[in-house]
């Protein structure tokens, strides 16, 4: 394992001097042919990938309006420069999302601008090179994606755009990353990026209703693959798997007993999150949202409701309707189908929080807060959550949602400062397909943000659990979290603690009498 | 009339069609290239209303900025703002006949030039000063505001130290510009600077960064509407690719 | 291609043919990591490889601790416990040790 120093928390967040080239390297591993392949893409580096890769880029610069506008826009201004978790925690300057871009933006110029074409000196403009491509390969795998940079942007530059744009240039001539594309196959293969096959889901599910029934007396089911379930519930195929996530999903579970939905999970979707968006690829996201919509087909679903997982809920949010018609204005006759299917009283899809939220204003779910009293919560905005999407359809209600579901569960609830929040929430470090272990160096020092704010509301307001409603952000802070002397198993899932203080119907008094 | 003048009229002509045909070319292409996904960012609006006092706060309160940064806020909004008055307090030269009353008021909207001056100077500074910004800084960024800083200086020499040049052949020149009916220059070389880089910055608005101003209006993180749960969006190429694939 | 006592692996050190294992090789591995496997380390080892046996695939972390509450006790059927046989998370260095495949995902 490579060495390297974690960050100190200060008693604020320092913008870092400039560390120039401090985070260069060869980048997180390469997927290998196989895995290239299953996804459509050259199995390696194409001989003429000078040209192909232009071509590729001229392709998407027709096709996506946000990068003409976008490359053609900035003016280096600076104001995105300081606003990057993985700059703030690395001090590599190329980590700033404007000199990011513009590994991007110099080969654009370069040729496909008047003035990058005759005075490519004067405007910055660089011809794709092999070190150029390395450079790509490397620092649009230090992007997470998250878009904190667009919120401060004058023109709404998201670098997002621009990574996925460039993962999908690389794609194209053969360059993948391996965490990404090989779990894009098992998706394709499987269903799930796990790569769990059904029996093992069916196995893990019945041990929990197991565990659920011990701990609460109270037969709580998961039902698997269940025809003419009111709701298919997508979530992230980490809830199956890793903790705290697990817990999650058991929430979620309680939630549904109570609320007496019949609801379904299903073997063949059994995947919320859609890898296809980080590497910026519209076809195999459409590919994901396909089974999601065909799973919903075939069980003759009503409602779709997501889980805790932040990029799911983006691509359902603010893609399914585009990509499968899930809500109207389709025309396909599986989109028809699916649009007669569901229940339209109801935003199509809605995620957990919003079922549990309206559940909790209909008065419907009874807590016991007491149950969460050793707990003082602060909750991490996931960036997806937070600026792509939206819950509950009102003005940020993304960050009220889940705030007041936190608050009907817990007595003690302590936000993190402003501008580490909300709209300006921190990336957690290992969003937008870095969460590997290559990248560990990466993760660690892209968190120190967030930490940092942790670690002062700590401090100040005695906070000792994190709650998060993303796979990917609660997978990360149990990995960072002791890099920064925090204890790793202060992460929860939001629907833990709903499920800790929900006081399901029959549960047995032993419970209570345990409490006491 | 005198070569100067002839080659300063055509230059202005030669100027003008390349930025009027470039910013043309540019927002049609802007125009027309789709958008295949919704991508507004946070705080997004969930109405065109909403869509409509975004873009007002970003275009006239630089809003995202203000939040980004307050010194760069501070020289953008004041350089840009005085930049407008500035364009407002030139327009009695170029009107043609009887200036209306209205455009006679503007005299005192030349004092502009000093916050003009004083915003690109801040951004200048920020260029050398700022290891971040000097970092991301091409060749082209810094040229830029030098040109809009000179364009400033020569202006205000003219008009704060006494240099003027024959305004009435000034105004015989600009509005024989709009009428074409042209005439001859007035001396000064103060004068010529001036306006031969105002006609600089005119011909490469197209080709260079300038490009923020049609572009901002483009840009579908900020002119989205928030709104894909309940109103389908979906550009020609994939809705062409869905009907041309079987999916289910 | 690396290789552990002769066995290819892939760049994170997990066996390519999970037939290749051996005890061996386990503790070959828990020696890079600098571990020394216990008996309690081999009980989570033999589960692994008994489930993904079975399932073709590794067990979620929550059925792994509840196996080991059944075989060592419950006080040791948490995964704070686990952690503290496999520092780097019982899933992935375990399934290592254990030549399974990676767990991949959001995990």
């Amino acid at each position: 394992m490579e060495k390297f120093d974690t960050p100190k928390l200060e008693t604020y967040l320092k913008t870092p001097a400039l560390k120039s080239d401090v985070m260069t390297g060869s980048g997180p591993f390469k997927a290998n042919a196989d895995m290239q392949k299953s996804l459509g893409f050259p199995g390696k580096k194409v001989d003429n990938w000078q040209q192909v890769a232009i071509e590729k880029m001229g392709e998407t610069i027709s096709k996506y309006r946000s990068l003409p506008v976008f490359l053609d826009a900035c003016v280096k201004c600076g104001a995105c420069a300081d606003k990057c978790h993985y700059f703030l925690g690395t001090g590599d300057p190329k980590n700033m999302p404007v000199a990011r871009q513009d590994l991007f933006r110099s080969v654009y110029r370069r040729h496909f601008t008047f003035a990058g074409k005759y005075f490519p000196k004067l405007v910055g403009a660089k011809e794709f090179d092999e070190s150029m491509l390395d450079d790509w390969y490397n620092y649009f795998h230090q992007c997470s994606e998250c878009r904190r940079c667009s919120v401060y942007c004058p023109y709404g530059i998201d670098t997002a755009e621009i990574t996925m744009a460039a993962r999908e240039v690389m794609n194209a001539i053969g360059v993948g990353q391996k965490y990404c594309n090989q779990i894009l196959g098992k998706v394709k293969k499987i269903g799930n990026n796990l790569g769990m096959p059904e029996p093992a889901l069916r196995d893990t599910l019945l041990d929990l209703e197991e565990e659920i029934e011990e701990d609460t007396g109270v037969a709580v089911k998961l039902p698997l693959d269940h025809q003419g379930a009111e709701i298919l519930l997508i979530t992230p195929s980490a809830d199956f798997f890793a903790e705290p996530h697990i817990d999650g999903l058991i929430g979620y579970a309680k939630v549904f007993h109570q609320s007496g939905d019949s609801w379904t999970l299903s073997s063949y979707a059994s995947e919320g999150a859609n890898f296809g968006m980080f590497i910026g690829n519209y076809d195999i996201m459409r590919e994901g949202a396909l089974r999601i919509r065909k799973a919903a087909l075939d069980l003759g679903v009503k409602r779709i409701i997501v889980g805790e997982c932040g990029h799911a809920w983006r691509v359902a949010y603010s893609f399914w309707n585009t990509l499968t018609g899930i809500g109207d204005g389709a025309t396909d006759e599986y989109a028809l189908q699916l649009q007669n299917q569901l229940n339209q009283n109801y935003p199509q899809p809605q995620h957990i929080i919003e079922y549990t939220y309206d559940l909790i204003q209909k008065g419907r779910l009874t807590f016991d807060k007491s149950k969460n009293d050793h707990r003082t919560v602060t909750f991490h905005d996931s960036c997806n959550v937070a600026r792509g999407s939206n819950m509950g359809g009102i003005e940020n209600g993304q960050f009220i949602l889940p705030r007041e579901v936190i608050k009907a569960a817990c007595n003690h609830f302590v936000d993190m400062s402003e501008g580490t929040i909300k709209a300006s929430t921190f990336c957690c470090g290992g969003g937008g397909g870095l969460l590997t272990d290559d990248l560990l160096e990466l993760r660690v020092k892209g968190a120190l943000p967030r930490m940092q704010a942790l670690k002062q509301s700590e401090e100040k307001g005695g906070v000792n659990t994190l709650a998060a409603l993303c796979a990917i952000c609660k997978s990360q802070f149990s990995k960072v979290l002791p890099y920064y002397d925090f204890d790793p198993f202060m992460v929860v899932s939001v629907h833990q603690l709903v499920s800790e203080a929900l006081v399901l119907d029959g549960e047995n008094s032993q419970q209570e009498s345990k409490a006491l | 009339m005198s070569l100067t003048s002839i080659l300063f009229t055509v230059f202005f002509y030669l100027a003008v069609s390349l930025c009027l045909v470039g910013v043309t070319l540019k927002v049609i292409q802007y125009a027309s290239t789709p958008v295949p996904l919704k991508i507004p960012t946070a705080p997004a609006p969930l109405t065109k209303f909403g869509v409509i006092l975004r873009m007002m706060r970003e275009v006239f309160l630089f809003s995202s900025l203000f939040k980004a940064s307050k010194w760069t806020w501070l020289f953008g909004w004041l350089f840009h703002w005085a930049l407008v008055l500035l364009f407002i307090r030139h327009l009695p030269y170029f009107w043609p006949g009887e200036t209306p009353e209205i455009l006679r008021q503007t005299e005192s909207l030349r004092y502009a030039a000093f916050p003009l001056i004083f915003g690109l100077s801040g951004l200048l500074a920020r260029r050398f000063f700022v290891d971040r910004v000097r970092y991301i800084s091409a060749p082209s960024d810094y040229l830029l505001l030098i040109l809009l800083i000179l364009i400033a200086l020569t202006g205000a020499l003219m008009t704060f130290a006494q240099f003027y040049p024959d305004m009435g052949k000034v105004y015989a020149f600009a509005e024989g510009l709009i009428t074409f009916d042209w005439s001859e220059l007035p001396s000064g070389g103060i004068f010529l600077a001036h306006i031969f880089m105002v006609f600089v910055l005119i011909a490469i608005f197209p080709i260079s960064k300038i490009l923020h101003a049609p572009g901002v209006f483009f840009s579908p993180t900020l002119n989205q509407v928030d709104d894909a749960r309940k109103k389908r969006h979906i550009s020609d190429w994939a809705f062409d690719k869905e009907k041309n694939s079987k999916g289910g | 291609m690396a290789a552990i006592l002769g066995a290819e692996v892939d760049e994170e050190g997990y066996l390519l043919n999970i037939g290749d294992w051996s005890k061996e090789i386990a503790l070959a591995m828990a020696a890079e990591d600098e571990i020394e496997l216990t008996p309690e380390h081999w009980e989570v080892i033999n589960f692994l490889k008994e489930y993904f046996e079975e399932y073709d695939f590794a067990p979620a972390v929550r059925v792994l601790t509840k196996a080991i509450a059944k075989r060592l006790g419950n006080d040791k059927g948490n995964s704070r416990y686990l952690y503290s046989l496999f520092p780097y998370g019982p899933a992935k260095q375990g399934c290592r040790f254990a030549g399974l495949p990676k767990p991949t995902g959001c995990v």
